[in-house]
């Protein structure tokens, strides 16, 4: 049965960050310098031809984007510079539109002042509820304690509802990744036990991202790293010891230690990637989609101002830091509220399903053939 | 008759792009110009809107402008045909095709609009005057261009200087073994002409010298002819060889592209012509140590017409006519890392190959892998080939190295892939348990029987694949291939003896030079610019200056010697007839468009 | 009577080791030491290059050769080579005998032992031969400096006017009713798309207004008598309709022969539909839409997608093994053209290998790409099929390619679809041929004198072809092959003569019985009979030599110089010895 081209597609792209591909010719190079392209997934070429034909069903069901760090050997070789790395990246950046079922993704991608937008509106909602809230029940010159401004329990609560609706949407998208990228797949034919027997896998990818380190250049790889890390303590400090992360003005070392390690690490790590990104170091800096930038700047701005008012916090000026708290949390909500499901914080889940499904799908694919080769030897014999 | 006139830039480098509001002032003061528009750079030119246009202000021909307006001329017709209007009223005035395309050439520019403004062509409008003719010409390269051409008018019973750089003529084409698709031995059809050029009483042969300087005008050039010393007489030496025997230099031969060694007094290969050696100054002991040292070969010579004191002199020639035939050089394949030429001993370049697999060659044609030996001189382990070595049992062939690639040439070297396919057949031919692979991108097998064949090669059992390898390393000795193989859609790694890479061709380091000498243009690529792309593929801006061969472009041996002829034929017009034609530039806009008018009212 | 044995040199060259690689050329040279006459014998790696000939012409002087065997490769390669080195020696050139033992024996044997054999008694029969051979003289015509030009194409104008510009007379034969062929078909240049208008404008003026060309349309040439220098054409012109036409008698030195192509018809593919699906038309017809500013579907609407199919007739087990040159750069030229005239439009392109060699033109084909022309890569012999599309579909038709570069099964939308016909030679290619004489290779193309050195000659002397009449060749190679062709007349107008090989058949018309046997024989219509003398006698300047007439003479009259039955029996003998 012969699959539809759509040359409209291209054009579909296009605002992903996908004007190059056009030039491709097909030499293969780029597949065969990648690090991580080996059978069954040879990349980038064979998305980037789907790309070109508009194949949109392939694509949807390709795991191989997520398989790519970007590392850009690929585009510093290209004889077209059809610029295969940047390629792969405005596909991840497609597929996570498609990923997300409420639509919400699509538009941030299509233009950027959607996402900011959406940021700003988010942001000034915040901070009138959290005002409003405050003022209700407690005095702007208390931080903690009895009537503070913004209590921890409520914030507590706030935050796993938060957490909640986020994890629902991600799961939601991820149920619809899982669909498209294997479910769907009538000749895949993979028992639980596989998907059982690999979800350690999961793990591993997310807390290590192991295969990034097999880039050629390290250093992106381990900022990545340092990023991810900090930014899951933060997470788990946040989520289970809120209390004493507020409690003050005294520094509760048993927190708080973490808490200045997460937010250097956070500081530090986007500092860089913005850093290559204004200078455009490398391929993998060189084409930055709006995307990039407002989840560099709003992580950025999360973690200044939670430690300011955390400073402020220790040396007692409460209302200084309510302010603060309330302009963080400004900044807090629509960083999770919009980049989590729709946005480029998606990676953080995606690319570690990705390379679980990767290794189910590789593993029922050997399976097929070592039911397949006994039937072969007789042939032969 | 009401006229447009619409100016878009296609878009090559702004920096040299003509004054397109001078030219679009000028247009407007043409007859019957009733609107000029200077829609400026890589316009987006909608058919509807200049429908619209061509119906508000009645007009029956439009003139596109620009440097190559064809690109636009699409839309244009269409809005044409929209309003109703005559289609075949829209005339192209293109600043490419008639050597408009630089800052100063505005002048040019409004010459070419006034032309298709009045319906002329430019080349109708724009014929320069003649000139009275020397009847001697001087060519440039002794390559088979530059043979061709030379034999084509010394036949004519013209008198013809050719100047070669080197010590013998032959070029290139001498270095091949075989040439597709015919397989013809290369030596076997083109000794026969280098024999007749020496032997040509019309023909003064000059090798192992260069062109200076050309001042003059078309017609009656004055040339300086640099002639660097030989050191040996040509007339005396009867190649006998005792003097090379016995000279203790050996350096890298430039015939053998570096894979054999030649002596400071040399002949490049024994069937040079003029049949006589010389001395190269670099490597002479004598002549570095400024006659204190060595010298062996002057007392040696039984003919003693060796003379290591001798200077160059120069020379100047009247000619009325120049071919310029100066070939092309090859990509130093070393810029390209990821193969590992210079690094891997048993990645060789095209030439390389040809110099050995050829019977003249330093393995009398025998395939060898390189074999490692130890340098008395140096002490240093070196690769070399060793006519007893190793026959590789398998050989990759690289396609596109350096072409077709933007970080290199962009362009197509138009012979890799079929010199690539005769490569393999003579692998196979020779190795018959050899295996052979292809790497290709696109297989450009487009001239007269080639297709046919690429087709042999593959039925042979040489394995194609499509995809242009990524990189070579090395494993235990062998040379380690990876690949896409695109049609398989897998990545292909595996190790083969020897890797041949099909470099490609390059504008020679001096073509600079020659272009500023000659004042002929150049193309973004280095190439030497023709009159006209296809109207006129020999001739040049400069009157009586023609090109020949590789250096307008890459080409294959028959395509090259049709070009020779042809640039011959250009000379032999003004010959017989005893008229030349002057420099296109010698025309001022009034002459052309004074020249137009009348061509209108005939 | 009984000659003193002349004295012999015999010269068995190495070829590098193209011969000596399986031939042991010094046993060859030892072995004729020893023939009678024999003086010297020697064997040399490379017998044609200068210190080669140089070894024979000392010889010559030294040794008082009379005669001179080198046994070598072909003759047809370097006999005039060696037969120069004796005339500088002073040789009569006719006093050379070649023993071919390269083509003959190297490279046709592997046994080294049974080659050297072969090789040895190919050099004895040259010996025995060469001593009967005798001193023949050349001798030279003048040369017509008149030229006849067939075809009116861009090749034919160019060669036509080239003369012009030389001062000298140029005839120009063109069968139909206009000047220009081919290209005046055409809209735009690959790559640069310059007006092909504008080229064929130029020249059609420039020939019409030149007195030194004479053009003559709706006309054929008829018949073609005479040699090199000295032709007679007769060229019969069609009147207006109602008149009879005329035919007009020229003297002309030589003939350039430009018949160009013509298109591959695409209704011979059935997959592709032409003829039957209304918007699947042939690039000529697009050439129309695009002139016409039309680009149209039948229905008239503009089409949203364009599809553009490559290599159709061409690189084809089916229909043509060989690959066309210039539809690549065309479908490229399309790509771009349509994207001109309908921004909107998609384009997809369906090729085997996209063949950008020329100037300028990878560069075209990757501005095309950056225009989002989608390419389609298909096998080499693949059947990409085009349907009607489904009433759903948004689009005409569907095009069915089994995609190489994906190794899918892809269906692309079409409304219109072009078709890149390739060039085939003209059905009367084959008249044209034997009317000047020259031969066909088997697709019809007119052979070359050499791929390589000479490919604008023809094995006929006097007879050049240039352009797409030779094979398949896009604007500017056709214009320098037309120019180059020129220049060779040019050359042989301005000496003024032309020598011809002294190698002829003669008739003792002693012995003539006038049966006129031989006049229908000779393929080169070098045999005259005079019904005066009832005898037949052979036009030398014709005769090729090719002794068919020689052997038909039932009395024996007609001997071939240079090939007499004495030194054929003496060359036999000396093989059996």
């Amino acid at each position: 049965m012969a699959i539809r081209a759509n040359p409209k597609l291209i054009d579909e792209l296009e605002p992903y960050g996908a004007e190059d591909v056009v030039k491709c010719y097909h030499c293969g190079n780029c597949s065969a310098v990648c690090p991580f392209s080996e059978a069954p997934y040879v990349f980038p070429r064979r998305p980037m031809r789907y790309l070109q034909m508009g194949l949109e069903e392939k694509l949807k069901g390709d795991l191989q984007p997520w398989l790519c760090y970007y590392c850009g050997e690929c585009s510093d070789q290209c004889p077209r510079e059809a610029e295969p790395g940047e390629t792969m990246m405005s596909l991840r950046r497609w597929l996570t539109s498609r990923y997300d079922w409420t639509g919400i993704s699509r538009l941030f991608y299509k233009s950027w002042r959607y996402e900011v937008g959406a940021v700003v509106v988010v942001a000034i909602l915040t901070i009138i509820g959290f005002l409003a809230f405050g003022f209700s029940q407690g005095s702007i010159d208390h931080y903690d304690g009895p009537n503070a401004f913004l209590p921890s329990s409520s914030i507590h609560i706030f935050d796993w509802t938060l957490a909640i609706v986020l994890l629902a949407l991600l799961l939601s998208n991820a149920a619809r990744m899982w669909w498209f990228t294997m479910g769907r797949d009538k000749t895949l034919r993979v028992s639980v036990g596989t998907y059982v027997s690999r979800a350690y896998l999961l793990v591993v990818h997310f807390f290590t991202q192991k295969r990034y380190s097999q880039c050629e250049r390290k250093s992106p790889w381990l900022v990545h790293l340092g990023l991810m890390l900090s930014y899951v303590t933060m997470l788990i400090l946040i989520m289970f010891f809120l209390a004493e992360m507020a409690s003050g003005p005294g520094v509760d070392w048993r927190v708080h230690v973490f808490g200045y390690i997460a937010t250097i690490g956070l500081v530090a790590s986007t500092i860089v990637f913005l850093r290559r990104r204004i200078r455009k170091s490398s391929a993998a800096y060189k084409h930055s989609h709006e995307s990039d930038w407002i989840f560099l700047i709003l992580l950025l701005a999360v973690a200044l101002t939670g430690i300011t008012q955390h400073i402020l916090h220790r040396y007692g000026v409460d209302v200084a830091a309510n302010l603060m708290y309330v302009t963080h949390l400004a900044f807090v909500v629509p960083m999770l509220l919009l980049e989590v499901p729709f946005s480029k914080w998606s990676h953080l889940a995606y690319r570690p399903l990705a390379m679980y499904f990767a290794e189910v799908r590789a593993a029922g694919l050997e399976k097929a053939e070592r039911e397949a080769a006994p039937a072969g030897d007789l042939q032969a014999a | 008759m009401r006229i447009g006139v619409f100016i878009c830039q296609a878009g090559i480098a702004e920096a040299k792009a003509v004054n397109l509001e001078a030219v679009g002032l000028y247009a407007s003061n043409l007859p019957q110009v009733e609107v000029v528009e200077v829609l400026g750079l890589l316009p987006k030119v909608d058919p509807d809107e200049v429908a619209k246009r061509i119906t508000e202000s009645q007009l029956d021909r439009l003139v596109i402008a620009g440097d190559s307006p064809g690109f636009f001329k699409p839309a244009f017709t269409r809005a044409m045909s929209l309003a109703g209007g005559e289609p075949d009223e829209v005339r192209l005035a293109s600043f490419r095709q008639y050597g408009a395309d630089t800052a100063n050439s505005t002048e040019r520019a409004k010459a070419i609009v006034a032309c298709a403004v009045y319906g002329v062509p430019f080349s109708l409008a724009a014929v320069p005057a003649q000139t009275k003719m020397h009847p001697a010409s001087l060519v440039i390269g002794g390559g088979i261009a530059g043979i061709q051409a030379a034999l084509e008018i010394a036949d004519a019973g013209k008198r013809v200087y050719l100047v070669e750089r080197t010590g013998t003529i032959g070029g290139h084409m001498a270095m091949f073994d075989k040439t597709f698709p015919t397989l013809d031995c290369a030596a076997c059809i083109l000794t026969p002409k280098m024999v007749a050029v020496g032997q040509h009483e019309n023909i003064e042969l000059m090798t192992y010298s260069e062109v200076e300087s050309i001042t003059g005008s078309p017609g009656a050039y004055k040339a300086t002819v640099l002639r660097n010393a030989r050191r040996v007489i040509e007339s005396s030496c009867v190649a006998c060889a005792q003097c090379s025997d016995v000279c203790p230099v050996s350096v890298p031969s430039e015939f053998d592209a570096g894979i054999a060694k030649r002596k400071a007094i040399y002949i490049p290969f024994p069937q040079a012509v003029p049949n006589a050696y010389l001395v190269d100054e670099a490597s002479c002991t004598y002549v570095q140590s400024n006659g204190t040292k060595c010298g062996a070969c002057a007392k040696k010579c039984p003919k003693d017409c060796i003379d290591l004191d001798a200077r160059g002199d120069v020379v100047k020639l009247d000619v009325g006519s120049v071919v310029v035939a100066t070939g092309y050089g090859v990509l130093d394949a070393s810029v390209i890392e990821p193969y590992g030429y210079g690094v891997h001993p048993n990645v060789i370049t095209a030439l390389e190959f040809e110099r050995l697999t050829n019977a003249s060659g330093p393995t009398g044609g025998r395939i060898v892998t390189k074999s490692q030996r130890l340098n008395k001189k140096t002490k240093a382990e070196e690769w070399v080939f060793d006519p007893e070595g190793a026959p590789p049992r398998s050989v990759a062939i690289i396609h596109c190295v350096g072409s077709r690639d933007r970080n290199y040439n962009p362009y197509c070297s138009r012979v890799c892939c079929m010199y690539s396919l005769k490569f393999a057949h003579l692998v196979r031919e020779k190795l018959p348990d050899a295996e052979c692979y292809e790497f290709y991108i696109d297989m450009r097998a487009y001239g007269k029987g080639y297709e046919e064949f690429f087709q042999r090669i593959k039925q042979e059992g040489t394995f194609v694949v499509r995809g242009r390898s990524a990189s070579v390393s090395e494993r235990d000795g062998r040379m380690l291939i990876k690949g896409e193989d695109i049609l398989s859609d897998r990545v292909l790694e595996f190790p083969v003896d020897m890797v041949l890479l099909a470099v490609g061709l390059t504008p020679t380091e001096r073509s600079d030079q020659i272009a500023a000498m000659l004042g002929i243009p150049r193309d973004q690529d280095g190439w030497f610019t023709e009159a006209d792309y296809n109207a006129d593929p020999t001739g040049t801006e400069r009157g009586a200056v023609y090109v020949a061969g590789a250096c307008q472009g890459p080409k294959d041996i028959p395509d090259t010697v049709a070009q020779a002829s042809a640039a011959a034929g250009g000379i032999l017009k003004g010959i017989v007839s005893g008229r030349g034609v002057d420099s296109l530039g010698s025309l001022s806009l009034e002459e052309i468009e004074a020249r137009a008018k009348t061509l209108v009212a005939g | 009577m009984e000659m003193a044995e002349p004295r012999i040199g015999v010269y068995v060259c190495n070829c590098g080791t193209n011969i000596a690689k399986v031939v042991d050329c010094d046993a060859v040279a030892e072995s004729a030491a020893q023939l009678p006459g024999v003086v010297v014998a020697r064997s040399y790696k490379y017998m044609c290059s200068n210190p080669g000939q140089e070894m024979i012409v000392q010889d010559i002087e030294e040794h008082s050769l009379e005669r001179v065997i080198v046994a070598a490769c072909s003759p047809r390669m370097h006999e005039r080579t060696f037969r120069r080195a004796l005339e500088s020696a002073g040789l009569n050139p006719y006093f050379l005998e070649m023993a071919n033992i390269r083509e003959h024996v190297s490279w046709v044997h592997d046994d080294g032992e049974e080659a050297t054999q072969k090789a040895k008694a190919l050099v004895h029969a040259g010996v025995s031969r060469v001593a009967r051979n005798e001193p023949l003289e050349r001798m030279s015509v003048d040369m017509c400096p008149n030229t006849l030009v067939i075809g009116g194409g861009i090749a034919g104008m160019t060669a036509a006017l080239e003369f012009a510009d030389a001062g000298k007379k140029a005839y120009l034969v063109e069968r139909l009713d206009h000047l220009g062929g081919n290209l005046a078909r055409v809209d735009l240049t690959a790559p640069y798309l310059d007006s092909a208008r504008d080229i064929i404008t130029d020249r059609v003026r420039r020939v019409t207004e030149s007195e030194n060309v004479e053009v003559l349309l709706d006309a054929e040439v008829r018949s073609l008598e005479g040699f090199v220098g000295n032709f007679k054409a007769t060229v019969h012109q069609n009147g207006r309709p109602g008149e009879s036409g005329s035919d007009v008698a020229l003297d002309v030195g030589s003939v350039v022969v430009c018949t160009g192509y013509k298109e591959f018809d695409a209704s011979r593919i059935t997959h592709y539909g032409y003829g039957k699906l209304p918007n699947v038309i042939t690039s000529f017809e697009f050439e129309r839409m695009l002139r016409e500013g039309r680009v149209e579907t039948k229905e008239g609407k503009p089409p949203q997608y364009v599809a553009i199919v490559h290599c159709v007739g061409s690189r084809s087990e089916e229909f043509h093994s060989y690959c066309s040159r210039v539809c690549c750069m065309t479908a490229i030229k399309y790509a771009r053209e349509v994207k001109s005239a309908l921004p909107g439009c998609y384009v997809s392109d369906v090729y085997v290998d996209m063949h950008a060699f020329g100037k300028g033109m990878e560069d075209f084909y990757e501005r095309s790409s950056e225009l989002k022309t989608l390419f389609l890569m298909y096998e080499r012999g693949g059947h990409p099929v085009i349907r009607k599309a489904d009433p759903g579909d948004d689009c005409g038709m569907l095009i069915q390619v089994d995609e190489q570069l994906s190794g899918e099964v892809i269906e692309i939308p079409a409304d219109l679809v072009i078709l890149m016909v390739g060039m085939e030679a003209r059905e009367d290619s084959g008249d044209v041929a034997r009317l000047v004489n020259i031969s066909r290779d088997k697709d019809g193309w007119f052979i070359e004198s050499h791929p390589k050195l000479d490919p604008v000659a023809t094995t006929t002397e006097g007879i050049f072809i240039a352009g797409t009449c030779a094979a398949p060749k896009d604007i500017p190679d056709t214009v320098a092959q037309a120019r180059a062709a020129a220049a060779r007349i040019l050359g042989k107008i301005s000496v003024g003569k032309i020598e011809i090989d002294a190698v002829y058949a003669e008739v003792d018309e002693d012995h003539c019985s006038g049966c006129r046997i031989c006049n229908e024989l000779c393929p080169y219509v070098a045999i005259e009979y005079d019904p005066e003398t009832k005898r037949s006698h052979v036009i030398s300047a014709l005769c090729k030599a090719c002794g068919a007439c020689v052997a038909a003479c039932p009395s024996g009259a007609i001997k071939a110089r240079h090939f007499t039955d004495e030194q054929i029996f003496a060359q036999i003998e000396g093989v059996l010895a």
